[in-house]
């Protein structure tokens, strides 16, 4: 285990070093993670915490690969590079959907989503007002649909936060976040919920009774007048200073440079 | 004695009828039967509705050959290589109509099916849209007092088309180690007719040195065909990585109807078999190649 904790402050970070870095730090040693499809950050973060404070955190690769060693991030999340050397293939029709569905395992669920609103709702099914004549057919919503609605813990992450991407309503709910804000989600039964929103400008939470999507904290350089122009909806103005987001350490940017990622395939999710 | 399954690709195909609803095997740019799904398209096949997990290149495939008029899966993606163009575009032109499900929902749909049950239930989907656009979803009390679940009505697919490393002449089905994802699963014991094509056919004693790695038994299925290579270009763990410059020479085709068409010709009903297809896209040195999982 490297000394990451000691290491300083990296000087030459990039933006998608910053998210994975953050993101890593929502799991805890003992919690076991999937991912999906086109899922290059989760995945890096993962490997990250695995790397420097969660080498026991269970990762369970294309939510088939249990503890896999691939040699880098391939260039696809869901192929048989990412899960070669696992130590078992997970049925996925039956056990995957067992383990998530029981509660007990895999309680929080990365989720990246066309559209996200002010109360953690996403989309990944269709953009326009009528679901059988979309203006845009979107993937559709995989297992996100499920995700959202079995008690998970969601942790969004966006490469591109722009107006498009974090609206005032989604055009179509495919991910239960926190439905109409306040109570509803615990009023249609439903546990877990949105956590935290992470962008390339922000790291976004939720109001503990509004539920409404707040900033919270800045990423080094950016503004919240910045945060508010790229969002779709009006942000609650901070009460106080907002805290700037922590930056990686220079240990953690060498590991994902030099052993997670060296081919680079985190910033295909960027500038889309 | 067993009864005989083995046949040609063009007999197997011509078991799925216009109209029908067919499961298709594929994760993304995993695993499918593409071998039937090219000949499926050769032999003009129309009107039919397609049943995939996580679809991909077969879906933009059979969109672009005017086959399928409705999708009934959880996404329809090509992961890295991004949407299926053509797909999308037969969607928002209202040709193809889409019953989207989470993943937990289709299997409930197809559990039930092959179960003979009227549903299954998911707890799944609750608090989004996709319930209130689709007849086959109702929330549902529980009876015993818990909280409501989301009934998935019984989906009985025409038929099921699966890809498979080995198979013997009797339709027993192997499979190497590798990832098993749901369509392998479920797909074919929901299916009324079950096509499997196999990179090889192998004398059943091949089959009895692991009856573990049997995963389907010869009476479940009604045709069997050799098909190396069958599911290329997407990817079939552990033997051969998906065909990245093929899926990249799409993706450029399909922003065009003239390229589409060209492609079409070329590499889906220009071939006169399976054999020819596999010639055109590069041979035995292409073979090779993706059995090293190059560029993957």
């Amino acid at each position: 285990m490297s000394d990451w904790q000691n290491s300083p402050a990296s000087e030459d970070w990039t933006i998608d070093e910053l998210m994975i870095a953050r993101l890593a730090a929502c799991f805890a040693d003992g919690d076991q993670a999937c991912n999906g499809m086109a899922s290059f950050v989760p995945v890096s973060a993962f490997w990250l915490a695995r790397l420097t404070h969660a080498p026991d955190l269970v990762w369970l690769a294309g939510a088939v690969g249990l503890e896999p060693r691939p040699d880098r991030v391939p260039a696809s999340t869901l192929e048989a590079p990412l899960w070669r050397d696992s130590i078992m293939y997970v049925e996925q029709y039956g056990d995957f959907w067992n383990f998530a569905l029981n509660g007990r395992w895999l309680t929080k669920f990365c989720v990246g989503a066309a559209q996200l609103d002010r109360y953690g709702n996403g989309n990944n099914s269709v953009i326009g007002a009528d679901y059988h004549n979309p203006r845009v057919r979107l993937p559709g919503t995989a297992g996100l649909g499920d995700m959202g609605s079995i008690g998970k813990a969601l942790y969004y992450w966006n490469p591109n936060h722009n107006p498009r991407s974090l609206v005032e309503k989604v055009d179509f709910i495919s991910c239960a976040g926190y439905l109409g804000g306040g109570s509803e989600r615990a009023d249609a039964g439903l546990e877990g919920g949105p956590e935290l929103v992470i962008t390339n400008l922000c790291v976004l939470d939720f109001h503990p009774d509004t539920r409404h999507m707040q900033v919270a904290s800045l990423h080094p350089g950016v503004t919240f007048e910045q945060v508010q122009e790229a969002t779709g909806f009006e942000l609650p103005a901070p009460e106080s200073p907002i805290p700037t987001t922590a930056v990686p350490t220079a240990e953690q940017v060498r590991l994902i440079r030099d052993g997670i990622d060296p081919d680079n395939m985190r910033r295909r999710e960027f500038g889309g | 004695m067993s009864t005989e399954k083995l046949t040609t690709l063009e007999e197997a195909a011509a078991l799925v009828r216009d109209g029908d609803t067919v499961a298709i095997q594929n994760m993304a740019t995993q695993a499918a039967p593409m071998a039937l799904v090219r000949e499926l398209i050769r032999q003009g096949r129309r009107e039919l509705g397609v049943v995939c997990l996580v679809g991909g290149i077969p879906v933009d495939w059979l969109a672009a050959a005017g086959a399928m008029s409705r999708l009934v899966g959880a996404a329809v993606s090509m992961e890295q290589f991004g949407l299926c163009q053509r797909y999308r575009k037969a969607v928002e032109a209202g040709v193809i109509r889409v019953e989207e499900l989470s993943e937990t929902a289709l299997n409930a749909r197809l559990g039930a099916g092959a179960r003979n049950l009227p549903f299954l239930p998911t707890r799944g989907l609750i608090g989004t849209d996709l319930i209130d656009v689709n007849d086959n979803l109702v929330m549902l009390d529980d009876p015993f007092g818990g909280p409501s679940v989301v009934a998935c009505k019984a989906l009985v697919p025409d038929v099921a088309l699966v890809h498979a490393h080995k198979a013997d002449r009797f339709g027993n089905i192997g499979y190497e180690p590798t990832a098993l994802w749901p369509d392998l699963g479920i797909m074919p014991k929901a299916a009324t007719t079950v096509i499997v094509t196999a990179e090889e056919i192998v004398d059943s004693e091949v089959l009895r040195a692991n009856p573990d790695r049997t995963v389907l038994p010869g009476f479940m299925v009604d045709a069997v065909v050799e098909a190396p290579f069958g599911a290329h270009p997407t990817s079939f763990s552990p033997r051969y990585g998906y065909d990245t410059a093929m899926h990249l020479e799409w993706i450029g085709a399909a922003r065009d109807d003239e390229a589409v068409a060209g492609f079409m010709e070329r590499y889906v009903t220009g071939p006169a078999d399976h054999a020819e297809y596999l010639e055109t896209v590069g041979g035995t040195e292409r073979q090779a190649a993706l059995g090293n999982w190059e560029q993957t």
